[in-house]
């Protein structure tokens, strides 16, 4: 009979009681939250276009910032290289790794970043390249590394804009940003013979990165 | 006339070679045996052909090993013509032929039978004398070996063969590669600062190479 009317008495002062406890969240929610947590961090938070810069006459792709200020950016760019006069247009890929250690804020939502200091590895779709030299070769023939992939650096500036809260439709924000680099061959020929001409070894390139999350 | 060579990545040394030629009186054409560039990007290409054509005499570029790398043969293409070619000059004919097999992967005619066979006959009237230019000789690593017996044969049909001239070993070594009395002249590269000089008599040739 004490054992049936326990659970009354307690139900009667769960009525009277006001509940405050929150629900802990069982292991597998932590890992689903865990989980997501983790894969968000792959959604693109920004999309870039950049002319030039060893890559094609335009580029096109998806980037991430991130680091305790978003100083660090990695993109990954789609180019396109016109036919002009080869056989036919190509398609490069470029993953570039940037980093903005300094921003200066000029009120009214613009503001500046004095310095962009870019590294990339970019390739060249088509059967004419190679990344290492085709057995065809004798051992270390052409004594460099590749045909196929380049190492770009690259230095710059840009200008954001920042759009206010109230008027987010797309972005939060959008930069233009220029930088003068070079890869790995020009820089080489500089070596190998420096009366090569600066301005032939170094590129100007021209982008915009538009801040989606 | 003047052959250079294998100038690739050296552009103060081109640039000099190219100054000394102009100081000369005895020369009327200049053919390159190839080697114009170092890794075959377009850059390259202008940076030797801004320089090569400061020479004050007209100049013919044959396609090395080098400027095959990545895309640089259409480069060479839409700047030099044709990778076989020959033309005329005093009643010798220069033919100018492609010899580098390895880049195509011996998967190409080249050497071009077909082309060396048409030149054999064409304008025959206008020629009794032929050199014949490469950048890569026979038994070279660009070569295709197989065929050497074969080149040397296809050569003895030229009309008044005098001599061979090739670059691509970057020495100025002067052989019978195939142990007669055809002889092959290397032109050496610019780094190394000298090219060879040419002369030719109704009775035959001359050669003088020449340090800058």
């Amino acid at each position: 009979m004490m054992l049936l009317l326990a659970p009354l008495r307690m139900m009667a002062a769960d009525v009277d009681s006001v509940y405050v406890s929150t629900p802990k969240p069982s292991a597998y929610d932590k890992r689903v939250l865990r989980y997501r947590k983790h894969w968000e961090a792959l959604i693109p938070t920004q999309m870039v276009i950049q002319n030039a810069g060893n890559m094609g006459v335009v580029s096109v792709g998806m980037g991430w910032n991130y680091g305790k200020c978003c100083q660090w950016e990695t993109h990954l760019l789609f180019g396109y290289i016109p036919e002009h006069q080869s056989t036919r247009g190509k398609l490069t890929m470029t993953l570039k790794e940037n980093y903005i250690p300094w921003s200066i804020d000029l009120k009214r939502g613009w503001s500046i970043e004095p310095l962009q200091a870019s590294i990339y590895l970019n390739t060249v779709y088509g059967h004419e390249f190679w990344k290492t030299q085709p057995n065809r070769y004798p051992d270390s023939y052409y004594d460099f590394l590749s045909t196929k992939f380049r190492l770009n650096v690259a230095l710059g500036q840009r200008i954001t804009w920042e759009v206010s809260c109230n008027e987010h439709k797309i972005a939060k924000s959008v930069s233009l940003f220029y930088e003068v680099g070079s890869c790995d061959l020009y820089i080489r020929s500089k070596f190998i013979d420096s009366s090569v001409p600066l301005k032939d070894v170094l590129g100007l390139s021209l982008g915009v990165v538009v801040q989606l999350l | 006339m003047a052959f250079i060579s294998d100038t690739h990545g050296w552009y103060s040394d081109l640039r000099d070679e190219v100054d000394h030629l102009n100081g000369r009186w005895d020369v009327d054409f200049v053919i390159h045996c190839g080697d114009l560039t170092d890794t075959g990007t377009s850059k390259e290409y202008e940076w030797a052909r801004d320089i090569l054509h400061g020479l004050r005499y007209p100049y013919v570029a044959l396609i090395g090993n080098h400027d095959y790398l990545g895309t640089g043969d259409q480069a060479y293409q839409v700047l030099y013509g044709p990778v076989d070619f020959s033309f005329i000059a005093g009643r010798i004919k220069f033919v100018c032929l492609n010899t580098n097999a390895t880049e195509y992967d011996y998967m190409a005619a080249v050497p071009n039978f077909d082309f060396m066979e048409e030149e054999m006959t064409k304008d025959s009237a206008r020629f009794d004398r032929t050199v014949v230019v490469m950048h890569a000789a026979p038994y070279s690593d660009q070569f295709n070996n197989n065929v050497c017996k074969a080149f040397r044969r296809y050569l003895d049909y030229f009309p008044g063969l005098m001599c061979c001239v090739y670059g691509h070993d970057h020495a100025d070594l002067v052989s019978s590669i195939y142990n007669d009395d055809l002889l092959f002249y290397g032109i050496d590269c610019a780094e190394h600062r000298n090219y060879r000089i040419f002369t030719f008599t109704p009775y035959g040739y001359e050669v003088e190479q020449v340090y800058f």
